[in-house]
């Protein structure tokens, strides 16, 4: 029974309005009926080019990243309606020495971008698993699967060093993040992850009220990253970045830069950083590596999943931790 | 939010992915390839919505039909836990809106001078000398780029080629243009072909047209964007799939 723990005076007063009937459907349908009675207007606006390319990067971003939100969402719930409270810490490895790399390998198992992992590394906290440990398998998951490594290889054919160069880069990443956190994270933060649909009930009232929940939250905090990319992507002139093409460090931050701005998919990044001949391999690796890793939306869902304070230390600390990886793995191999 | 309205939101998500793929019109947003995908996640999607919708109604009518029920009993309850949190699941109604009503263009030539350019030379494809006598070959923009970048064009041996692509550019002599997708419209770069030797008023900027011409080899052998001489231009609707 959760009844009480955040309930406020807002939540009274919503209960009052909940009163009449379906307040809920009725709402929805007169949003869309004044979308629809707005028409006209949209149809004038679409009519300018810049407005119509900022729809159109928006709902290609939003349609794009929908399959693997679900697949995302479907685990989460499976988890929660099937694994029991109290298991996760029980079987997972205390020492984070030990938790965040294994967390961070199992990352390979994951087919799939970032969109769907957020909402699974959110369910494996709010199960009780040690925070470093799932912050990690959340940064590689979408870095290191077989088929975003694939989409790499093909991206940059005859070049495997790039994809073991990807591969590392990620994991020792995602490595680096997840120990920091451990030595220095504030478990605090992550109270909005823990604070969660109740999984009390049959699994299948479960499983439907937590997919539910999580669909509903991640996809709105994606749509509102989406939203940001896009407007981003429309306004800010690419010749911000090529005046920087190059190879060193600058080469290295501006790619990383454009990769937090573009939010692209981790399974088509390395096609545009294949593109982008102007740049040394290793700042192009910057680009791969940080994309699924912080970028605008991916924010914006994290802060929506654990929490702002969360989101403001953690993306920085990520953004770090992926560009040093990546200068380091790429002098190394590229 | 209440439970019956994430349902609703929830149903009109998945009605907008499965009215999207089984129309055609995901192919303006991603690639070709994802048809499946988007079909399986709008199923699923308005499983989930039904499920959530009829649980909240049953409740509903289950507690007296007073509309409180939502917030009583068992299944209500996780609403006090959470309420405020999925209240930002509202933002969905925004690209449903947009797409049941206007669903916005596929990418047109604001963006050809933005994107990354395509590196034509990435590949390593061999092309087969073309055979003359057949008529104009129809090609992509890009294996029209690779051929002209294998040794000059040689491969073109003067047979005439049909091209497909949007006008970029004002005025004359313009540049017909396709993009190419790994993903989505978001990681879409451009590929350019210069369309030379049209006289009289090049079609509007935007216009999607069937070029028909021949191989014009670059007068300095530089860097420049491949030409095409062209004999015919024909204005064409916008093609189903957009992107190469």
């Amino acid at each position: 029974m959760r009844v009480g723990e955040t309930a406020g005076s807002a939540e009274r007063s919503e209960q009052r309005a909940a009163v009449r009937p379906d307040w809920g459907v009725g709402l929805v349908l007169l949003v869309v009926a004044a979308a629809a009675a707005a028409r006209p207007l949209l149809d004038q606006l679409l009519d300018r080019p810049a407005v119509a390319n900022w729809a159109t990067v928006f709902v290609a971003l939003a349609v794009q990243a929908m399959p693997f939100l679900v697949l995302g969402v479907v685990v989460s719930a499976v988890v929660a309606a099937l694994v029991p409270a109290g298991f996760l810490p029980r079987v997972l490895p205390r020492r984070p020495a030990v938790a965040v790399p294994v967390a961070a390998a199992a990352g390979v198992a994951l087919p799939g971008c970032e969109c769907g992992s957020v909402p699974i590394a959110g369910r494996l906290v709010g199960q009780g698993a040690p925070a470093p440990a799932a912050l990690a398998f959340l940064l590689s998951a979408p870095a290191i699967n077989p088929v975003v490594l694939v989409a790499t290889a093909v991206a940059f054919p005859g070049k495997p060093e790039v994809v073991l160069a990807r591969f590392l880069a990620s994991l020792v990443a995602a490595i680096v993040v997840g120990l920091v956190w451990a030595g220095r994270g504030r478990d605090d933060l992550l109270e909005r992850a823990r604070r969660r649909v109740s999984t009390e009930g049959r699994p299948l009232a479960v499983l439907v009220r937590t997919a539910q929940h999580d669909l509903l939250q991640a996809g709105g905090f994606l749509i509102l990253g989406a939203a940001i990319a896009a407007t981003l992507q429309t306004v800010v002139p690419r010749d911000v970045v090529d005046a920087v093409a190059g190879s060193g460090p600058l080469a290295l931050l501006a790619l990383a830069g454009l990769a937090v701005v573009m939010a692209i998919c981790s399974e088509a990044d390395a096609f545009v950083a294949a593109s982008l001949t102007q740049f040394s391999l290793t700042a192009r690796l910057g680009f791969m590596v940080v994309g699924p890793m912080v970028d605008v939306k991916l924010v914006a869902m994290q802060a929506g999943t654990f929490g702002r304070g969360f989101a403001v230390r953690f993306a920085p600390l990520t953004f770090a931790a992926a560009v040093a990886s990546s200068a380091v793995i790429g002098w190394w191999l590229l | 939010m209440n439970r019956a309205a994430g349902g609703a939101i929830t149903v009109l998500v998945g009605t907008v992915l499965l009215r999207l793929t089984l129309t055609g019109t995901y192919r303006r947003y991603v690639r070709v390839g994802m048809g499946p995908f988007l079909l399986v996640a709008g199923v699923v999607v308005i499983v989930l919505g039904m499920a959530t919708l009829v649980r909240a109604l049953r409740d509903r009518e289950r507690d007296g039909g007073t509309g409180a029920e939502a917030y009583e009993g068992h299944e209500g309850d996780e609403e006090h836990g959470h309420g405020h949190d999925d209240r930002v699941g509202w933002l969905l109604l925004a690209p449903v809106a947009a797409l049941l009503l206007v669903a916005p263009p596929a990418l047109g030539s604001y963006s050809v001078d933005r994107g990354a350019a395509v590196d034509v030379r990435a590949g390593d494809s061999t092309f087969a000398t073309l055979e003359p006598g057949r008529g104009p070959v129809p090609m992509t923009l890009l294996e029209y780029n690779q051929r002209a970048f294998d040794h000059d064009g040689a491969t073109f041996n003067g047979v005439p080629v049909q091209l497909t692509g949007f006008v970029a550019d004002a005025e004359a002599p313009f540049r017909v243009v396709r993009y190419q997708i790994a993903c989505c419209a978001v990681d879409a770069a451009p590929i350019a072909v210069r369309v030379v030797g049209t006289t009289g008023d090049s079609p509007p900027r935007d216009q999607w047209v069937t070029i028909t011409g021949t191989f014009q080899p670059a007068a300095t052998g530089g860097d420049e964007i491949p030409a095409i001489a062209a004999t015919g231009v024909v204005e064409i609707p916008a093609p189903d799939d957009p992107y190469e």
